[in-house]
């Protein structure tokens, strides 16, 4: 039995840190990459020397790293990754909720013990789906991987989803329907740099993902980068100065202009017919559902003039032309590329709106050609091998199908198991979270029990509180964190685990590339590694199959699972992608990078890369091989306040005029549901809250003035920020960053519309009305802080973990 | 499972091919039994385009909105060229030009409307019938019409249209962008009566001419005068000619409503049709697009809001079984069977009635010409009442900018915009969606040319690096501290080491300081 002493099969195995070699940056350096978004900026970490100055708990100092995605570069958030190794609010031990409602301290057995009891005790009682897991893209795919065996395996459920589900899973959907496969961009981030034109549909990526700015720099140059969004953010912002340009649809409208840009394209005879017949199926239908949206029908639904549609589709068709031209006689393309993000994809009609940009590329010739493409921009750390390895509700490693009987036999022979001890597809994330402690959409009963793993959904889910609602109904809430986020602040057992510079395994970036995350120090004497967590407890549990504890073996197993399918790691190993990294200092190959599908056995390709940098070049992954151009078009609107300021108002014209379209968002310097970055003191102090950005035209109707206090309402709930008035809104909206807690957590106001295709929640289009409050609401309360139990939550919920 | 329930469509035009595209789930279901009649011998296309086409901009082929063959294969009974002659509603059958008769359990009326034809001296019509146009005059309706204009484009011709609404100003932009001569002749002072006040008015007209249009305003036209059976001019009241290669009658359409007339149902400026579209009592007959008026009132003629009926109607023949009734029995004599959910389904009712719109707004197809109009906007500055209208009016006629806003209580019921695309396309919303204006009403045009913010000159605590949050001070000290190049100040300060957008910025700190004199 373990004790809390730490063991050597903690992934002490791995390849570890990187000594200083030639030409290498110091001693103790190790070559890693950002925490936080898919960008996966390139860093050096290196470990503060003891006998240095002291420095308040400085465990590690970082150092942009030169890499072909960030080259050196890191913004704000990464370069201040370290402060969080050493802060005072690590959780150093697991904690358990007490009689008193207070946390309080125990040893890894007791707690793991009492888990495992609890799952084994709601197994019997209620079956296995009684137990739910949710997992998230910021996992390594070590984690991801073994969280959805551990799931399926371990527990039993079918319950198990993660919070991708959130970012991704409207672009995932349709690059599925359309191409056959989803990886964000199917080809290297660099072609970016070759760019004459770039259609970015709502990415703010100036503020998500600073650094890969320089890869845009191409289009802007040629006056080519076309930014899609109802702000003026900082990327619109890019296309000042004729740079590009910048369309500013109304919020939901963004399928109807997609309509309107092809449209032109297909009508004024500018797509690239001979591409349409070689490579894609559909044109007929979709020629007839682009008939009804000539421009000016478009800028009708839209509010974006008919000549900028005009103007924007003309840029891009004439770019692809010439793309064309230049590959047909062997020169060097200026290529298109359209990228969709978040903006255009957190709607209830989110997969259609991204098939859209899909077909719009497809009708310009560019997916699976030199000429340029079509991609997503994918959030998360590991947003992408997130999506990937069977965490999702639907889906097995490999990106297989959990109803596809020979999908699941295979990952049931790599498991040790009969295929029907895989259980079968379960509810996706919203859906999951609105259905704790209550009824599921298909009317069986929620879980009672719910683990939840690297994320902070009472902050980040949409209509958050039902979910926190949700979980203060559960028997038993397990959180695995670093921080007392504001879900573990919930828990009834808290389970402290390790940061990303305490950790070994792999990620996979925005573009399908792999990506070693190294151990550069070590954690909290206390904390552990979440894949020794799921050991103890498979073990508790006596499940089937095994649980290793070694990154670099999960790893194996992981590739072996994915053998055969779409997203075919079997290629790949830890070692491998050491040796290709080149560590320090750099290698050719590591620039020429590692990515997936990458089979066991597949020769090096001439620029040394392995696996697929380029996908589709010789045919999409249908099994005709062509792409497919789904016919889509606006349907009926979501009911409720999910509709935004769409449709013809009839309320009164008190309540209509204090109507707006509430948009979340990103800020530079916080990322999520800010777990960390509100714990980085000079990430907090740039932005301490949340705060509303309103139009001055909508804050002089309502009698607001900049710094006043607001209060955001609607069906789901109310948050209350200070207002910070700005003309890069339109006058229709108000823009609110989710990072935040307390008072100013916004998603309190989402409701839980989701896409029929993926169950995206709408995020980006709630109608809220707004008032300004007089008296300064009681401050939120500060974020918990965890070396005194007692001062995390003074009893504001009753006991649990007895009975409901 | 009940035998599926029998939907025939009158009219195959736009409006009929949305509520058939809609309809297949259920057809596919087995819920539905479809049949579509067309009179013409090619399945629904994009009207609105017809013009396009007359120019060769896009091709015929590309504008259809329905495959026949598709549809079929789909489990759709689609029947092109198919004429009816009557229906027999006691029976309820249609029946055809040939005899056959299809029976229905449900009949939906998209008959559309035709062109109407002015009496002139020349043209002979006989009302009953569908009528046929002598050699060089066209109604611009349908794609044979768009052959006619496409051949005087093509030689550079000379178009005269007759008719001042939006579909004659399109078309005479048209034609003279794509070189050809066009001549607009039409009743009024200015062309868009119906759509423009006065200034507005003469603005357009001014723009027309600009265009290289050929107005003939107040012109009352009474004879097309013919050569060798063709079209040659068009002659007016006061004696005068108009020469052309061909004549454009666009003067307005009236609703195709006699099938309708002819059994029983309430007809006059289109079937009569309440707000669930049911043109009977008993469930059973409907009318959509431009055939139909909607409690009454004159059909738009506007294709946004007939498809937004078809999406109604077939969400409501989907959701709402016929109501039982002893069949077969006279349809008039039953009494009105409020609809009601079928027993199987779950789904919710579609919006009780149609959602009520404004009248349409008005979005001027043409280039280089930004028209954008809605509701009513004949009030002048000083028709302002005790019920909260409030009118605004912004005009430079030289660069061609005029907008007028009229408000009641603060939206929009009425407004014209020309040369001014992104104020327009924003009062479109704000007219379609009841929104309050802006009470600084010159907000709206301070959105067609956003002003970058003044550069003033910026403080030591203004942030120069969005990505590192390093200050515009910062920069400055580590320049006096040494650093001479971006790299140097990025290793010493961060500045410019994320996005890299902030370094033309840290070399102009740099450059600033090499000018500057040491020591100061």
């Amino acid at each position: 039995m373990p004790g809390n002493a730490r063991t050597g099969a903690e992934g002490r195995g791995d390849s570890g840190r990187a000594s200083s070699g030639p030409g290498g940056s110091g001693g103790g350096a190790t070559a890693s990459h950002c925490p936080y978004c898919a960008l996966q900026c390139a860093m050096t970490i290196t470990p503060a020397t003891p006998a240095g100055p002291a420095a308040a708990r400085t465990v590690a100092t970082i150092e942009g790293r030169d890499f072909p995605t960030s080259a050196g570069r890191l913004c704000r958030k990464g370069f201040s990754a370290a402060e969080l190794l050493g802060s005072g609010e690590r959780l150093t031990a697991p904690l358990l909720r007490g009689p008193d409602g207070r946390f309080a301290e125990v040893g890894w057995d007791e707690a793991l013990d009492l888990v495992a009891d609890r799952i084994r005790g709601l197994r019997a009682g209620h079956g296995p789906d009684a137990v739910a897991v949710f997992g998230a893209g910021g996992l390594t795919n070590e984690k991801a991987y073994q969280l959805g065996k551990f799931a399926r395996l371990a527990v039993g459920t079918r319950l198990v989803d993660y919070n991708g589900r959130f970012c991704m899973s409207s672009a995932a959907a349709a690059g599925n329907r359309s191409l056959g496969l989803d990886r964000g961009l199917p080809f290297p981030l660099t072609d970016l740099q070759a760019a004459d034109v770039v259609l970015l549909l709502g990415s703010n990526v100036a503020d998500t993902m600073p650094p890969f700015l320089q890869h845009l720099e191409s289009a802007r140059r040629g006056g080519g980068l076309i930014v899609v969004d109802p702000r003026a953010s900082a990327t619109a912002r890019l296309t000042a100065d004729r740079a590009g340009l910048h369309l500013q649809p109304a919020p939901g409208s963004d399928l109807e202009l997609l309509l309107g840009l092809a449209h032109v394209v297909l009508f004024e005879q500018l797509a690239d017919t001979e591409y349409l017949a070689a490579r894609t199926t559909g044109l007929e239908q979709l020629r007839r559902t682009l008939a009804p949206w000539w421009p000016r029908r478009a800028e009708q639904a839209t509010g974006v003039p008919a000549e900028s549609i005009r103007r924007a589709a003309h840029r891009l068709a004439e770019a692809a032309a010439r793309a064309r031209e230049a590959v047909a006689t062997r020169r060097e393309p200026g290529k298109v590329f359209v990228l969709t993000g978040r903006g255009v994809e957190q709607h209830a009609n989110g997969t259609d709106t991204a098939t859209a940009a899909i077909n719009l590329a497809l009708l310009l010739g560019l997916p699976g050609t030199p000429a340029g493409g079509f991609g997503t921009l994918t959030g998360q750390g590991n947003g992408q091998g997130g999506r990937e390895h069977g965490q999702k509700s639907d889906q097995l490693p490999g990106y297989r199908r959990i109803d596809d009987p020979v999908h699941r036999e295979h990952v049931a022979r790599v498991w040790g198991v009969a295929p029907e001890a895989i259980p079968g597809p379960g509810v996706p994330a919203a859906q999951l979270l609105h259905a704790l402690g209550g009824t599921l959409p298909d009317g069986r009963p929620g879980p009672r029990m719910l683990l939840v793993h690297g994320s902070n959904v009472v902050v980040s889910a949409p209509d958050a509180g039902r979910v926190l609602a949700g979980l203060r109904a559960l028997d038993m809430l397990v959180v695995a964190d670093f921080f007392m986020s504001e879900t573990a602040a919930e828990a009834d057992v808290v389970l402290p685990v390790l940061q990303w510079a305490e950790e070994e395994g792999t990620l996979t970036n925005l573009e399908g590339r792999l990506l070693r995350r190294r151990r550069a120090v070590d954690g909290p004497p206390g904390a552990r590694d979440e894949l020794w967590i799921l050991a103890e407890l498979a073990r508790r549990l006596d499940a089937p199959g095994t649980y290793s504890t070694v990154a670099s073996e999960v790893f194996d197993e992981l590739a072996s699972a994915s053998a055969g399918g779409l997203a075919d790691y079997s290629g790949i190993s830890h070692a491998l992608l050491d040796a290709a990294e080149g560590i320090v200092p750099r290698s050719a190959a590591e620039s020429a990078g590692v990515y997936w599908p990458c089979p066991a056995g597949a020769p090096r390709n001439d620029d040394g890369s392995l696996g697929t940098p380029r996908l589709f070049l010789d045919r999409f992954a249908h099994p005709d091989g062509r792409a497919r151009l789904v016919p889509v078009r606006p349907g009926a609107l979501p009911a409720g306040d999910a509709a935004g300021l769409r449709g013809r108002t009839t309320g009164p014209a008190e309540a209509r005029r204090s109507e707006l379209t509430l948009l979340t968002g990103r800020l530079l310097e916080h990322y999520q549901s800010g777990a960390q970055t509100r714990r980085t003191a000079a990430l907090a102090s740039a932005q301490p809250e949340a705060r509303a950005e309103l139009h001055p035209a909508a804050a002089a109707r309502l009698g607001i003035a900049d710094g006043d206090w607001v209060r955001l309402e609607n069906r789901q709930g109310t948050a209350v920020v200070r207002a910070e008035l700005s003309t890069a809104i339109r006058p229709d909206c108000v823009f609110v960053p989710f990072h935040f807690a307390g008072l100013g957590k916004v998603n309190r106001l989402v409701t839980d519309a989701t896409d029929p295709v993926s169950s995206m929640p709408a995020f980006k289009n709630t109608r809220v009305s707004l008032a300004r409050v007089d008296e300064p609401p009681e401050p939120g309360p500060a974020p918990p802080r965890t070396p005194d139990p007692s001062r995390v939550r003074p009893g504001t919920a009753p006991p649990r973990g007895a009975s409901r | 499972m009940s035998t599926p329930e029998r939907v025939v469509v009158v009219g195959f035009g736009p409006v009929a091919a949305r509520l058939v595209e809609d309809l297949l789930p259920a057809v596919a279901a087995g819920t539905l039994a479809l049949t579509v009649l067309g009179a013409e011998s090619r399945a629904a296309y994009n009207r609105v385009l017809v013009a396009e086409v007359a120019v060769g901009r896009t091709a015929a082929g590309a504008i259809a909105l329905a495959d026949a063959d598709e549809l079929r294969r789909a489990g759709v009974d689609v029947r092109l060229g198919a004429t009816v002659r009557r229906v027999d509603r006691s029976r309820r059958r249609v029946l055809l030009d040939d005899g056959a008769p299809v029976p229905y359990d449900r009949l939906v009326f998209a008959t559309g409307a035709r062109p109407i034809l002015p009496t002139l001296r020349g043209l002979d019509f006989a009302p009953h019938a569908e009528p046929r146009l002598p050699e060089g005059v066209a109604a611009l309706r349908d794609l044979d019409d768009a052959d006619l204009l496409r051949r005087v484009v093509a030689d550079g011709g000379r178009a005269v249209i007759l008719g001042g609404g939006v579909l004659g100003v399109e078309a005479a932009l048209l034609v003279q962008e794509h070189g050809a001569q066009a001549v607009l002749v039409h009743h009024g002072r200015h062309p868009l009566p119906r759509h423009v006040d006065d200034d507005a008015g003469r603005l357009l007209a001014h723009r027309l001419c600009a265009a290289g249009v050929q107005l003939v305003s107040e012109a009352r036209a009474v004879a097309v005068q013919r050569e060798s059976d063709r079209f040659a001019a068009l002659e007016l009241a006061d004696g005068a000619l108009v020469p052309g290669d061909l004549l454009v009658l666009s003067v307005g359409v009236r609703a195709r409503d006699e099938l309708a007339a002819g059994c029983g149902l309430a007809t006059g400026n289109g079937i009569h049709v309440d707000g669930r579209l049911r043109a009977d009592t008993e469930d059973r007959v409907f009318a959509i697009g431009d055939c139909a008026a909607v409690d009454g009132a004159r059909p738009s003629g506007l294709i946004g809001p007939g498809w937004a009926q078809a999406e109604w109607l077939a969400a409501y023949l989907t959701r709402h079984r016929t109501p039982p009734v002893p069949a077969p029995g006279p349809a008039d004599t039953l009494p009105a069977v409020p609809p009601s959910a079928s027993p199987e389904s779950v789904d919710p009712l579609p919006a009780a009635s149609l959602p009520a719109e404004p009248p349409g707004a008005i979005l001027l197809k043409a280039r280089g010409l930004d028209f954008t109009s809605g509701g009513d906007v004949s009030p002048g500055l000083w028709d302002t009442d005790a019920g909260g209208r409030r009118v605004s009016i912004w005009a430079d006629p030289q660069r061609g900018a005029y907008c007028k806003m009229v408000t009641e209580d603060g939206a929009l019921t009425g407004f014209v915009a020309l040369g001014l695309p992104r104020t327009a396309a924003e009062l479109v919303l704000l007219y379609e969606r009841g929104r309050e204006l802006p009470a600084d009403r010159t907000t709206l045009f301070r959105l067609e040319d956003p002003v970058a913010a003044p550069a003033a000159e910026p403080g030591p605590d203004e942030v120069l690096c969005r990505c590192s949050g390093a200050t515009h001070g910062q920069v400055a000290t580590a320049r006096e501290t040494g650093c001479t190049t971006v790299e140097e100040v990025g290793r010493a300060c961060r500045a410019g080491t994320g996005c890299g957008g902030c370094r033309d910025r840290i070399e102009a700190v740099l450059r600033a300081a090499a000018r500057e004199p040491v020591g100061v």
